[in-house]
């Protein structure tokens, strides 16, 4: 009853908060209850029988979570998890606030919690988790984690507070030489893509290093093949099919990373075929492969997170696609974010939009795509993008950073997968 | 000339982080749009060197690749000295310029000695400078995005510019000129932005092969393009368009 004080306090300013701005103020109770009850976030989870897991990396952590969270469920665990926040103690606190009892505890067997690299190294000291999963480093977010080496310090310290196992992505460079330095007692659980799914990806998976050897079957998980919205796994030297929520090997190493985590949390207890078929059932998300009506026409909605991501979309997009419209909003601060990626096979774009629509319309003309307008204001451009009379060559196709995208939803009243 | 003009990419991979590599492909991009065959060649140690070189892009990386990348350029010192005296244009950004330098001196009071082909040297600040930067210079009001954690000194008596808003080299100043050499903090595509520094280098190699330039169509069109994302930054930062 240590937490009582401060658990009620949260939820009258939960009610409070509501009261003054209906819907909202979501993160004002976590922020008050932080204040008062430091201890509150990290005794409460740290207090799930079977532990909590850590899901963080530079790319594929929402995805990786969600995949995650399925397979756990389909074996009749109880979990609690976070939709990711910019303020993940905050967010955290006021999620736990709407279901925690006077006592402090949480119904559920495990918690699985999606962490952004830079928060989670700093909420990460006062936490025992007993599997952390590293996804991968990536050139990610550049004008706030500058570059590599500190994205994967961020991780490290992380990492070292699992008490079990680190999950690690061995095709990464960055997360194996961390693996390598590693002390206390946590042991480490590997996965992979084959030679064959790399050669089948010229440009790379996007990782800052990728490491010259691939894992053996008898080191980790495997990814066999990826093709489309297929793909195939090896776990104990047998091959599993699986389906995916969408096209694009970075989501079979999501699901991959998923299964090697399932594996580590559950141990004894995880069976390959049940944690699959709830992988594989898992539908599109908005914005990462769902098709969508909008205003009687089809249109698929590609969010691009990083340079990484944004590469492997443009190269997966069906050839010829004629009408795209590109936004990138905001949340891009830095427009030299995306000129590592070659956007010369789009071809053509019919609008550069958001507030960041001169710098990647400047990006397009110099990788020889013929662009049409730049129009700043996403509204605008979405209304006329869409009156265009339905493309003869590939589906409507919008391209979108992650503010354009909240704006694109907003704008079009889209009520859709959520995003996490 | 029958050659197509060959632009060399120094260690695009390890010396690329903030997309700095991109200033060939502009680089290549405006000379064709011009009507003037070029290509880019990547260079990844010394024998990936072609037999002639008509500019030289090199750009930043991360701080752990300080060494390895200055051990991999060590035996390109000579190139590089050569190709300044002989007028090859070259522009070095962030830490790639940093290795040219006399040396870098690292947050831990240990240093990193450079290959001297510029003086100076780069001292570390008390926080890293990460924002828009508006530098006016000979060629034009440069706008980029700066993203570092030391300062440049040595550079005063020829600086690319004085700095408008941001941090530059730290003393109000910001880059370097030596000849056709430039030195600066604007990372990634800051030729594109910047269409006056990119004519400046791209003419300079010209010169040498005795081509003319004229901006083609399509550069207009991008020029454009580029002036509209300047004065979107330039207003932000209360300073007036162009």
């Amino acid at each position: 009853m240590r937490y009582a004080p401060a658990i009620l306090l949260g939820r009258v300013v939960r009610v409070l908060a509501r009261w003054r701005k209906p819907g909202g103020g979501s993160a004002v109770p976590g922020l008050v209850v932080n204040k008062v009850a430091p201890g509150f976030l990290p005794r409460t989870l740290n207090s799930f029988p079977d532990g909590l897991i850590i899901v963080t990396g530079s790319s594929g952590k929402s995805t990786t979570t969600k995949m995650l969270v399925a397979a756990l469920r389909a074996h009749g665990t109880a979990v609690f998890t976070n939709q990711s926040t910019a303020n993940i103690s905050q967010g955290l606190t006021s999620a736990l606030l709407e279901q925690v009892s006077l006592s402090g505890r949480i119904a559920g067997d495990i918690a699985v919690l999606e962490m952004d690299e830079g928060h989670g190294a700093l909420i990460s000291g006062s936490l025992t988790p007993r599997v952390v999963t590293l996804t991968n480093v990536m050139v990610d977010q550049i004008d706030r984690f500058h570059d590599s080496d500190m994205v994967a310090a961020m991780l490290a310290k992380i990492a070292a507070r699992a008490t079990g196992t680190v999950v690690i992505n061995a095709d990464d460079q960055y997360l194996a030489n961390l693996a390598d330095h590693l002390d206390g007692s946590a042991t480490v659980a590997r996965y992979g893509v084959s030679a064959e799914v790399l050669a089948a990806n010229p440009r790379g998976l996007g990782y800052s290093a990728t490491t010259e050897d691939r894992l053996d079957a008898g080191e980790g998980m495997l990814l066999t093949q990826a093709q489309g919205r297929r793909a195939t796994v090896s776990i104990s030297g047998r091959e599993f099919p699986l389906g995916l929520p969408a096209r694009g090997t970075h989501y079979a190493v999501d699901a991959l990373t998923a299964l090697c985590t399932v594996q580590a949390a559950l141990g004894d207890r995880f069976d390959p075929i049940r944690a699959i078929d709830a992988i594989s059932a898992i539908p599109p998300v908005f914005g990462r492969g769902e098709i969508v009506t909008v205003r009687g026409q089809q249109v698929e909605f590609v969010l691009v997170q990083n340079p990484a991501s944004f590469q492997l979309n443009v190269d997966s997009l069906e050839s010829g696609t004629e009408q795209i419209l590109v936004a990138i909003g905001s949340d891009v601060r830095d427009p030299s974010y995306f000129w590592p990626v070659i956007t010369s096979g789009l071809s053509r774009v019919r609008i550069a939009s958001g507030s960041k629509g001169h710098d990647i319309a400047l990006q397009l003309a110099y990788d020889d795509v013929v662009v049409d307008r730049i129009e700043l204001d996403l509204g605008r451009a979405l209304d006329d993008f869409l009156a265009l009379p339905e493309p003869l060559i590939g589906m409507k196709t919008i391209i979108f950073s992650a503010d354009s995208m909240r704006r694109t939803r907003a704008h079009l009243g889209l009520v859709t997968n959520s995003e996490a | 000339m029958t050659r197509p003009l060959t632009i060399v990419s120094l260690l695009p991979e390890l010396l690329g982080t903030n997309g700095d590599a991109a200033n060939a492909r502009v680089l290549a991009q405006r000379s064709r749009w011009a009507g003037i065959e070029a290509e880019v060649i990547d260079v990844r140690s010394a024998t990936d060197l072609p037999e002639y070189v008509d500019a030289v892009v090199i750009g930043s990386g991360s701080d752990s690749d300080l060494i390895s990348a200055r051990d991999i350029l060590a035996p390109m010192t000579t190139n590089l000295r050569e190709w300044t005296t002989a007028g090859v244009p070259i522009l070095a950004v962030g830490t790639g310029w940093e290795l040219l330098s006399w040396g870098i001196e690292l947050a831990d009071g240990t240093a990193i000695e450079g290959l001297g082909v510029v003086a100076g040297r780069a001292t570390p600040m008390p926080e890293r400078a990460t924002d828009d930067i508006v530098v006016d210079s000979r060629h034009g009001r440069l706008v980029g995005f700066e993203n570092h954690a030391r300062n440049y000194v040595g550079a005063e008596a020829s600086p690319l510019g004085q700095v408008r808003t941001g941090t530059g080299n730290g003393a109000g100043t910001e880059g370097l000129v030596m000849g056709t050499l430039i030195g600066t903090h604007l990372h990634g595509p800051v030729l594109a932005r910047n269409p006056g520094l990119a004519d400046h280098l791209l003419r300079s190699a010209l010169v040498r092969t005795g081509q003319m330039y004229a901006p083609g169509v399509r550069t207009q069109a991008a020029d454009d393009i580029a002036q509209a994302a300047r004065n979107q930054v330039a207003v932000r930062l209360g300073l007036s368009a162009e």
